[in-house]
């Protein structure tokens, strides 16, 4: 549904989306996943037909988002960052008349219909100046949704709404899987794993992993994490009675416990029951600790600015 | 064309929704209104009616009130971002100008036919040459396309509404007063083509005194669509930035 093909855009010499090369299947939910400032609102701006790419391309339901920009534009619902809104309007009004403008064939039976998908039909004459901010997003996200879109894209539609609110708008956006194909944006991870089928994480305009969520952490964990505890040994000898195991990577004291983390491949569970028992120790615990996507984004966007 | 229909009704619509317009439409009125008083009182002891007292007027208010009109059409979109939505809906940038100064034009038309009302009392006080009138409403309303079309340019570049209402007054009132600089100058083929360049000069001595002539329409249509041509390369632009 959408291919997005060495897209690259530059400012002058500053260059905001560099090369970048992803896919989301019909009705996928795809996640850009960044930090502020990799790129995601460029790249978003460039497949809503905004702006044009400086060189790449992208296809839309197979159109070419350059040369047949119209067409593209038709299916795509777009709803920027900061919710564009005219605070004149009625909110039924609103919502009309960008049914109108993408060429709605029942613009407000449509309208009608998108507010009651995001909960604002009792609203429907209230002037949009006096919604409160949450309402005003899923009022951006009604607009987003009222020609039906095949593709609807998303930019951080979560931010700056209270907790509550951003639960609801989760569950709108995950609600609109298998209709429309959904390219979302986000800095927060949580919210990335979560809603999305694949995430592609992008630092500094460029992919620095891609995958679903799962696929992403095992792909990324180097090697495996065990929580351990053992009693009767103090944290100096037992540290030191684990950390000449092979295939040990390292030990850290948390807690009661250790973190040991192994290598790549390296079954050491076996090992580390044997050696606390011959010692004259108690294994209490020891269980696997999974890599949290937080931990494995700064690890790769501290990797990518390290470098 | 798709959409043009579109944006121009909702144009209309923020135009009767917002206060700046009201208090365009009370200001003009207000100050035609004690003009008209004026000119009739005079009138009647020293000459005949003036048929073009209001257009005539008009001619010279409309220097500052059509910015006033026109300034927030494309400044608050680019501002409040609403632009970037309009630019990715599936129409092209040409209908997006061009339906919003023709909610510009059609607000300016419903208020020049409020002073219609001048007409009906020159009519019962006296035998008004009617032709003579219409003539210089025609004339009026193709000045104030004129002046609403250099308004919204100068809306496209600049998304401040005080900036782009202070740059199309000085714009219009240097259009307006070139008209006085082609009448103190010796050369009279240099005063023609200043005078052929102006606002004014298309106006005060063609349609003000009950002539349509072609050149006169051409110059306004031309002017409108320069300006539209102009702003909607202005509003392409701001893609590429």
């Amino acid at each position: 549904m959408i291919e997005v093909e060495n897209l690259t855009k530059h400012y002058g010499h500053h260059t905001a989306v560099d090369g970048l090369t992803f896919t989301a299947d019909a009705g996928e939910i795809v996640g850009l996943l960044g930090p502020n400032g990799a790129g995601k609102t460029t790249t978003m701006r460039m497949l809503t037909g905004f702006m044009p790419p400086t060189s790449g391309s992208a296809r839309i339901a197979g159109f070419d988002i350059f040369t047949d920009s119209l067409e593209v534009r038709k299916r795509v619902g777009y709803l920027p960052e900061r919710v564009p809104l005219y605070p004149d309007m009625t909110v039924k009004g609103y919502v009309t008349f960008w049914a109108e403008l993408r060429g709605a064939k029942q613009p407000r039976q449509q309208a009608e219909r998108a507010l009651e998908m995001v909960n604002l039909s009792d609203r429907r004459n209230t002037l949009v100046r006096n919604l409160s901010k949450g309402m005003r997003q899923r009022l951006g996200l009604a607009q987003a949704l009222v020609h039906d879109p095949q593709v609807v894209i998303l930019d951080e539609p979560t931010i700056g709404i209270d907790p509550q609110q951003v639960i609801e708008v989760r569950e709108r956006v995950r609600a609109l899987r298998q209709q429309h194909t959904v390219l979302f944006s986000t800095h927060i991870l949580s919210e990335a794993e979560q809603i999305c089928d694949r995430v592609v994480i992008i630092n500094k305009g460029k992919i620095v992993a891609q995958g679903a969520p799962n696929a992403l952490r095992q792909q990324l964990q180097h090697g495996v994490n065990l929580y351990v505890q053992i009693s009767g040994a103090n944290s100096a000898t037992a540290g030191r009675l684990l950390s000449d195991l092979r295939g040990v990577q390292s030990v850290e004291a948390q807690g009661d416990g250790f973190i040991v983390r192994a290598r790549q491949g390296a079954d050491v569970r076996g090992d580390i029951a044997q050696r606390v028992v011959q010692a004259g120790y108690t294994l209490l615990e020891m269980r696997p600790v999974a890599m949290t996507l937080e931990e494995i984004f700064l690890d790769i966007v501290g990797k990518g600015q390290a470098s | 064309m798709t959409g043009t229909w579109t944006i121009f009704r909702r144009e209309v619509g923020q135009y009767f929704a917002q206060p700046t317009a009201y208090l365009v439409a009370f200001g003009m009125l207000l100050l035609t209104g004690l003009y008209f008083n004026a000119d009739l009182a005079f009138s009647v002891t020293e000459r005949m009616v003036n048929p073009a007292v209001i257009p005539e007027f008009l001619s010279f208010i409309l220097v500052f009130f059509a910015p006033l009109l026109t300034m927030r059409l494309l400044a608050e979109e680019t501002r409040e971002g609403t632009l970037e939505l309009l630019l990715t809906a599936p129409v092209s940038d040409t209908p997006i100008v061009v339906g919003k100064f023709l909610g510009a034009w059609f607000y300016y038309t419903v208020l020049l036919a409020l002073t219609f009302v001048y007409q009906f009392i020159v009519m019962q006080v006296t035998n008004a040459d009617l032709g003579h009138s219409l003539c210089a409403y025609i004339g009026i309303w193709l000045y104030g396309g004129a002046t609403l079309a250099v308004g919204l340019l100068f809306s496209a570049l600049t998304e401040n509404q005080v900036v782009a209402a202070f740059l199309a007054m000085a714009t219009l009132l240097f259009l307006w007063l070139g008209d006085l600089a082609g009448q103190i100058v010796a050369n009279l083929d240099l005063a023609r083509l200043i005078r052929e360049l102006t606002l004014g000069g298309h106006f005060s001595s063609s349609f003000a005194v009950g002539i349509v002539r072609a050149e006169d329409i051409a110059y306004y249509a031309g002017m409108i669509a320069i300006m539209l041509f102009i702003s909607i390369r202005v509003v392409e632009s701001k893609r590429w930035r």
